[in-house]
């Protein structure tokens, strides 16, 4: 550190002198003084002047410099460093799978690559441009005259070392003397302390100290234990009011987060659940038996088209007789005193004929679902309590189906026609889809079967034969659900097939069974003869 | 010897046209090197005027509210900010590219220039690069605290982490953004500094007070000046600026794949990189101007930052606005020429959508507004140049709001369109970038070399050596 202090030399020993150092205006000057100097022999020679003079490397005879060698070396090495890297990263130690594509360099290392590649050459040439020229150094002979100074404004100065081998004091300032400079000066040793003044040395020490204290505690933090319990610093990040499971939330009242459906909307989809032609049943009889409304979220709304033109009459007066029926279906409710929402069936039985759309408001969770959306759509009202008033044809209907499997209100009529067109789109779709277990024929004889006997797979259970007698009394519906979802071993064939193909199969599956249990009297009386004929 | 020449109205001297047989001076006034040296270093030495504390005062109060904004961020969340389905990124991704963009003009000017020997650039490269520096920073803030969890944003880093076990993904465009603009934000920095270490000698040399003296000492490294060092320094320069050249295509390259790698229409074209590059010289170079013309004046630096400096970067700014015209009509024409139907719909609903405010601000500002640098009237009127730069500032931001917004707001599902809102917070951190950026390109004005003395001094020489018709008989210079 010479710079900050007084740079007159130190009174007690004489300083050591390094040399002459001439002063010139212009570098043309500069420049010809150089090239006696060099001509005369010394080698250990500078220039110092405010902006780099063009020529003065051949002037004083300074060699090229190897920085662009270092520089190309350190852009090879950040380039390998970069493809290594991404390489080893991505393509060994942690693959990431995407899309397929391939691991290790590929073209997408290529911009990393390339920045580090620059980035490792940008910082050599810095770096080594002061390494290259010894810098930083505080002390330094040059400074030591404040005429010197004046080499970073607009002097330019030539200076002949004292450590040349050829050097002589005087022989060397007669020299430059004779390139008539501006001025000619010894240059003094710097007799400055070289150390640091003690209070910045000290600021220093305690500077980078505390800079030590955070990752101190970091570390210390990491390797050791604590009993207290943890810092919160976000507290509304680690306590979120989100959904999990079997807790309540905060977010809703009701402290639930599953939500039930708004009223007076239909989901995507939804109406395909209530139709008989999706499912092969008709959940509206289902409702009807058990007065279990909420099966029948929908279907209620298709209906007020085809019900009473002028619904807003019987509105309110139905359900009067609708609601005896639901909670005699419901039990839960029927005993109100037992109940902790207990004004709350007082206020069903009392209410419903005069305002439909209070109980919703009041109603608790666990019947709220049932209630939504049946109060707002009011015609709704008008037409569901009709099969429910009557409910003696609805449990006729579950014994009739049959199989004690499944108990449902079969559709007993196939709801496409049975057409030549039908009949082809079911014999395509049965061929495509069925042949290959039940067989072409039905008997449960397809290839599958055939190949798993002649494997003799002892766990394979044969396909049922669609002639045997509990298929055959089997109602269309029942068949239908059967493709749709699947029975047994046989899987569902919902996403393959179209509903309308499904029942465009059931159809062929129907004309299979008729035509193995075929009298002759189903034959056309025309066309009888040709059967024999057959024969 | 050197009488200061400052008074001399720089008009006498028209350097904007070259008369045939002589070159027009680069710099005015009858410059020595000590005269330079002088006009320079005043900036620092004299007492600021009145308007830099002014100015310095309203935007550290600005830098401090959007200081203390990011800490509200981090605290409550980036839920602050408009970022809403559909448009997640919003004003940050803007800004951020905003900034990069402006940034890229120092580089440019010092490295590019430099390497195709526009001698020109002296007088303006310190300040650009500087500013490169101020706005790399603002730039580099977006990200950090875009990210959501600012505490973790060194997760970006390939380090070997004891918590993940795992690595970045490297072939995602946004981790080549972190390289990208780590590497230009580094080699910027370094570039700027080294190019600084003479000057800052000389404001060594030229401190009263110990006190400067020592700081000024410790930041040019003992610099002396020697010819020995002017020459590896000269070599190391010279291969930063070709390592920057390349450097400075590629960082707004990479930012541009930030969009162009993903599939959303209007983002997924390979105009992108050259399109990104080009807005961000014209921003960059805007930009420039629109400091230095206050800084020149207030400083009386006229003599050295001429008119034929202004003149030479709105050409530049016109040359690179008319190529952002060119990128803009291209777009339309490959979205029509592609029978893309959400190419088409893209660009139709840029323009003729619900943003089209926002497309025809930026088109009449980027596009429009720098044709009037076709006169050399408005090329050498200080103010009419300030208002156009100003002009292309907005455009330029309107254009990366144009591009993130209008293409996330309306994608390939209608269900999930929507219309983005900016918040409070949006503007007033946007508001406050600039007080970052302020504050410190006052501070460097009133502490660091404006100019590069230096480099100002060899092209006098170099201008000398040719009035003095000698032949170049000494060697390999460079």
């Amino acid at each position: 550190m010479s710079e900050h202090k007084p740079r007159k030399s130190n009174e007690s020993k004489p300083p050591k002198a390094f040399g002459w150092m001439a002063e010139y205006v212009d570098e043309a000057s500069l420049l010809s003084a150089s090239r006696k100097v060099r001509d005369s022999g010394y080698t250990k020679t500078d220039a110092f002047t405010p902006f780099p003079v063009h020529g003065i490397d051949e002037a004083l005879g300074i060699k090229p410099t190897i920085l662009p060698f270092l520089v190309l070396c350190a852009g090879l090495t950040g380039m390998t460093t970069a493809l290594l890297m991404q390489w080893w990263m991505n393509g060994v130690d942690y693959k990431y799978i995407i899309s397929g594509k391939p691991f290790g360099i590929t073209p997408a290392s290529i911009p990393v690559a390339f920045e580090l590649t620059i980035l490792f050459s940008a910082f050599t040439s810095f770096l080594g441009m002061f390494a290259l020229n010894q810098l930083p150094k505080f002390s330094n002979p040059v400074f030591t005259n404040p005429k010197f100074d004046r080499a970073t404004n607009d002097r330019f100065f030539l200076y002949v070392s004292s450590a040349d081998k050829y050097y002589n004091r005087e022989s060397v300032k007669d020299l430059l003397a004779a390139t008539h400079p501006e001025s000619l000066d010894e240059v003094m040793e710097d007799t400055t302390p070289a150390a640091l003044p003690r209070p910045i040395l000290l600021g220093a020490m305690l500077l980078v100290f505390a800079g030590l204290i955070p990752g101190a505690i970091i570390l210390n933090m990491r390797a050791g234990f604590s009993n207290l319990p943890r810092l919160h610093v976000f507290f509304d990040m680690d306590f979120q009011p989100k959904k999990k499971s079997q807790q309540q939330t905060t977010v809703f009242a009701d402290g639930r987060t599953m939500r039930p459906q708004v009223a007076g909307t239909i989901a995507r989809g939804q109406l395909e659940e209530q139709d008989p032609f999706y499912l092969g049943f008709d959940p509206a009889k289902i409702s009807a038996t058990t007065g279990r409304s909420d099966l029948m979220l929908v279907s209620t709304a298709v209906q007020p088209p085809e019900g009473e033109p002028a619904p807003a009459e019987p509105a309110p007066a139905e359900p009067a007789p609708a609601e005896p029926v639901k909670t005699e279906g419901t039990p839960e409710n029927q005993p109100p005193a037992e109940q902790p929402p207990a004004e709350q069936p007082p206020a069903e039985g009392e209410m419903p004929a005069t305002e439909p759309a209070t109980p919703t408001e009041t109603v608790p969770a666990e019947t709220a679902p049932s209630q939504i959306p049946a109060t707002p759509l009011e015609p709704a009202k008008a037409v569901e309590p009709a099969p429910a008033a009557v409910p003696a044809p609805a449990q006729a209907a579950a014994p009739a189906s049959g199989t004690p499997a499944l108990n449902l209100p079969w559709v007993e009529k196939l709801p496409i026609e049975a057409t030549e067109a039908h009949m082809k789109l079911g014999k395509l779709k049965y061929e495509t889809y069925c042949s290959a277990c039940h067989g072409y024929a039905g008997f449960g004889d397809g290839l599958v079967h055939k190949r798993a006997e002649s494997l003799l797979q002892p766990t394979w259970i044969p396909p049922t034969s669609l002639h045997a007698d509990r298929v055959r009394t089997q109602p269309v519906g029942q068949i239908f659900h059967t493709i749709t979802k699947g029975q047994g071993k046989m899987a569902s064939y919902a996403t393959s097939i179209t509903p309308k193909e499904r029942w465009a199969i059931v159809l062929y599956v129907k004309a299979l069974q008729r035509s193995r249990n075929a009298s002759i009297e189903d034959v056309p009386v025309e066309d009888r003869s040709k059967l024999e004929e057959a024969k | 010897m050197a009488t200061i020449a400052s008074s001399i109205n720089p008009r006498e001297i028209d350097n904007t046209a070259d008369v045939p047989g002589r070159r027009a001076p680069l710099i005015t006034g009858n410059q020595t090197y000590g005269s330079v040296t002088e006009m320079v270093c005043r900036v620092a030495e004299d007492p600021q005027p009145m308007l830099w504390y002014v100015l310095f005062g309203f935007s550290s109060l600005t830098a401090l509210m959007f200081l203390s904004l990011i800490g509200y961020l981090i605290l409550t969340g980036v839920g602050i900010w408009g970022n809403m389905n559909p448009v997640f990124w919003a004003w940050p991704i803007v800004n951020f590219v905003f900034w990069v963009g402006i940034g890229h003009a120092g580089t440019l000017i010092s490295a590019i220039l430099f390497l195709f020997r526009q001698n020109w650039r002296t007088s303006i490269n310190r300040a650009a690069e500087a500013m490169t520096i101020f706005a790399v920073i603002c730039a580099g803030i977006y990200p950090g605290i875009h990210v959501g969890r600012a505490w973790l944003a060194f997760w970006l880093l390939p380090y070997p982490s004891l918590n993940l076990w795992m690595w970045p993904q490297f072939r995602s465009p946004l981790l080549w953004d972190v390289f990208a603009v780590g590497t230009y934000a580094s080699t910027s920095l370094v570039f700027w500094y080294m190019g600084m270490v003479p000057d800052l000698a000389t404001y060594r040399d030229r401190s009263k007070s110990p006190l400067r003296r020592m700081v000024y000492g410790l930041l040019s490294m003992g610099w002396t000046g020697s010819s020995r060092h002017w020459l590896v320094y000269e070599k190391a320069y010279t291969l930063l600026a070709a390592l920057a050249a390349p450097l400075v295509l590629s960082v707004h390259t990479v930012v541009s794949f930030d969009f162009a790698v993903s599939q959303v229409a209007g983002w997924h074209t390979t105009i992108f990189p050259p399109y990104f590059v080009a807005g961000a010289i014209f921003s960059g170079f805007a930009m420039v101007v629109t400091l230095l013309v206050p800084v020149r004046s207030i400083y009386k630096l006229e003599n050295l930052i001429t008119l034929r400096h202004l003149d030479n970067m709105n050409k530049i700014i016109l040359a690179t606005g008319s190529l952002v015209g060119l990128a803009y009509a291209t777009e339309f024409f490959i979205a029509w020429y592609s029978q893309n139907q959400y190419e088409s719909f893209t660009f139709m609903n840029r323009a003729f959508g619900p943003y089209w405010w926002a497309y025809w601000t930026m088109v009449s500002c980027n596009v429009i507004s720098p044709q009037v640098f076709w006169f050399k009237k408005m090329r050498t009127s200080p103010f009419w140049m300030v208002v156009v730069c100003i002009f292309v500032n907005i455009g330029m931001w309107f254009e990366r709001f144009v591009i993130t917004v209008t293409s996330l707001s309306r994608d390939f599902l209608p269900s999930s369109w929507g219309y983005f809102r900016p918040t409070m917070y949006d503007g007033l951190m946007f508001f406050g970038s600039f007080g970052v950026f302020m504050s410190l390109f006052l501070l460097f004005c009133r502490f660091l070399p404006t100019i590069a003395m230096s480099e100002v001094k060899g092209i006098m020489s170099a201008d000398n050596h040719d009035a003095h018709g000698h032949d170049d008989d000494h060697g390999s210079a460079h």
